[in-house]
């Protein structure tokens, strides 16, 4: 691994899906860290500093997604971490398409900086990610 | 996420009242805030939502029973203990009627400070607790057939995603055979994933979820975005779509914009799917005295007539010999007159075989004169 470039988080309660994400980013010399629940998640946002943050929404909960990605926005335990660029990666918005019951903004919570949907294209993802990675 | 300690706020205007408290909270390793006057308190619970206060009834200025008074609207489950000078059983009885929890007369020993806020903070976790599952519940049951479908997607979806990684050579070479097939299954796995999806819509609607809040609404620049949106498909099906475009008087109906939508789009797309080739799709858009009727004909294979009294039926599909285009799911239409349906509107359909099929959408127009904010009419 080039040790300069960016460091990536995956959280994801899909252990398949991470497998995946890994192989991409890696395959594009990108560090990878990957967490499976919003526990883990925050361990790993806290001690590793991840770069940009790839995060499921449904996984032990419903939302968990929602409140990890609002608490790294607003908590004072993430102020470390409150400029990390966040992308949802869900099949959510698939699963229901825009019928999902449940809109982040609605209930005053901070969004994503953008959404990808599952399954991801490997160009895509890398070219989001480029997106907010460039300097 | 991680526990920490609860956090104390006391509002007291005497200082040696404040450290005194201070100094025994916090060598049992509460957080503490302290506040010398009530403004002063109020404006520290709505900053660090703390998750008790402890305040001095008699103060001056805000008084510790209007502090208590202002905590409700901020958390109504805050546990809240008075303390003051004067214990007598009246001002007990008027600070537990205004939201304390409990009393502690002064002067207190560190353990009834002690004892007193643990049980208001066991009883407040308590009753968090409480709250947390019964919101959990109500989002459970709300969330059900998302749920549902979620854990019907995932496999699906992890399946997917491997393919993409192959797709994209990041599990070695890929011939075009390879590719070919791993396509194929794609394709196989969409229409799955379609399948549950509209079946999805079908249990909502069912549960009278699936319609939003009504909106007046122009069907013209619906058609207008729909036509736009599937232009190119029927380009690649070599099919023309015909349609008047968005200049013209507005028809307005009050409708779920989404739904009407999926309405649309899903007898368009029939529509194109169902065609011949260098065939024609053609979207008219009228009105008469009391209805909106939207009108969209196909020159395609069109359905037999005694297919026509079941074509709304859920699962019902015209087997077509020699066909190539992926099956539907046969739902399309059930949901379009279920949607139809909840607008107070009717789905009519004609076909004659060999010529085409025309699907006509009535729905009641908007009563006139709605606000029309801003912007004069084109």
């Amino acid at each position: 691994m080039t040790p300069n470039r960016a460091k990536i988080l995956v959280v994801d309660d899909d252990p398949d899906f991470r497998e995946a994400m890994t192989a991409i980013l890696t395959a594009a010399s990108y560090g990878v860290v990957t967490a499976s629940n919003v526990s883990e998640g925050t361990k790993a946002i806290l001690s590793e500093r991840p770069d940009l943050i790839l995060l499921d929404i449904m996984m032990d909960s419903l939302f968990d997604g929602y409140s990890l990605c609002h608490a790294i926005r607003s908590s004072k335990e993430f102020e470390c971490a409150r400029g990390t660029p966040v992308i949802f990666v869900s099949a959510v918005r698939q699963i229901a398409g825009s019928r999902f019951g449940f809109k982040g903004e609605d209930q005053g919570l901070s969004g994503p900086e953008d959404y990808i949907d599952k399954p991801v294209k490997p160009a895509d993802l890398l070219a989001r990610i480029d997106r907010f990675l460039k300097k | 996420m991680t526990e920490t300690a609860p956090l104390v706020l006391v509002i007291d205007d005497e200082e040696a009242m404040r450290d005194s408290c201070s100094q025994i909270l916090l060598k049992d390793r509460y957080r503490v805030e302290t506040a010398k006057d009530g403004v002063t308190g109020i404006r520290l619970v709505r900053d660090l939502h703390p998750a008790a206060v402890i305040v001095d009834l008699k103060m001056p200025g805000m008084s510790g029973f209007e502090v208590l008074e202002s905590l409700p609207g901020i958390d109504p489950h805050i546990a809240a203990i008075v303390i003051t000078g004067y214990a007598t059983v009246d001002s007990a009885v008027e600070a537990m009627k205004r939201g304390a929890h409990d009393f502690l007369p002064k002067p207190f020993t560190p353990e009834a400070l002690r004892v007193i806020l643990a049980r208001s903070l066991e009883r407040r976790r308590l009753v968090l607790e409480a709250e947390a599952l019964r919101k959990e519940k109500q989002l459970l049951e709300e969330n059900f057939v998302t749920m549902v479908s979620h854990q019907l997607r995932s496999p699906l979806v992890a399946i997917q995603q491997n393919f993409e990684i192959m797709l994209a050579g990041l599990a070695g070479a890929t011939d075009d055979r390879l590719k070919a097939m791993i396509h194929k299954a794609n394709e196989r796995l969409n229409a799955l994933l379609r399948l549950i999806n509209e079946w999805l819509d079908l249990s909502r609607i069912g549960q009278g979820r699936f319609v939003g809040a009504f909106q007046r609404l122009d069907v013209r620049k619906t058609l207008d975005r729909l036509v736009e949106l599937m232009a190119p498909s029927a380009r690649d099906s070599g099919v023309s779509l015909e349609w008047a475009g968005g200049s013209g008087p507005a028809f307005d109906v009050m409708a779920d914009e989404q739904a009407l939508e999926q309405v649309f789009a899903n007898l368009i797309n029939n529509a194109i799917r169902y065609n011949k080739p260098q065939g024609r799709v053609r979207i008219d858009l009228r009105d008469d005295a009391d209805s909106v009727i939207v009108e969209i004909q196909d020159t395609g294979i069109g359905i037999a007539p005694e297919h026509l009294p079941s074509i709304f039926d859920q699962f019902f599909r015209v087997g077509r010999p020699g066909d190539k285009t992926p099956k539907g799911s046969g739902l399309g239409l059930s949901i379009a007159k279920k949607l139809v349906e909840a607008h107070h509107g009717r789905i009519e359909v004609r076909s004659e075989v060999g010529v085409g099929t025309s699907f006509t959408v009535r729905l009641p127009r908007a009563a006139a004169g709605g606000a029309m904010a801003g912007g004069a009419p084109a």
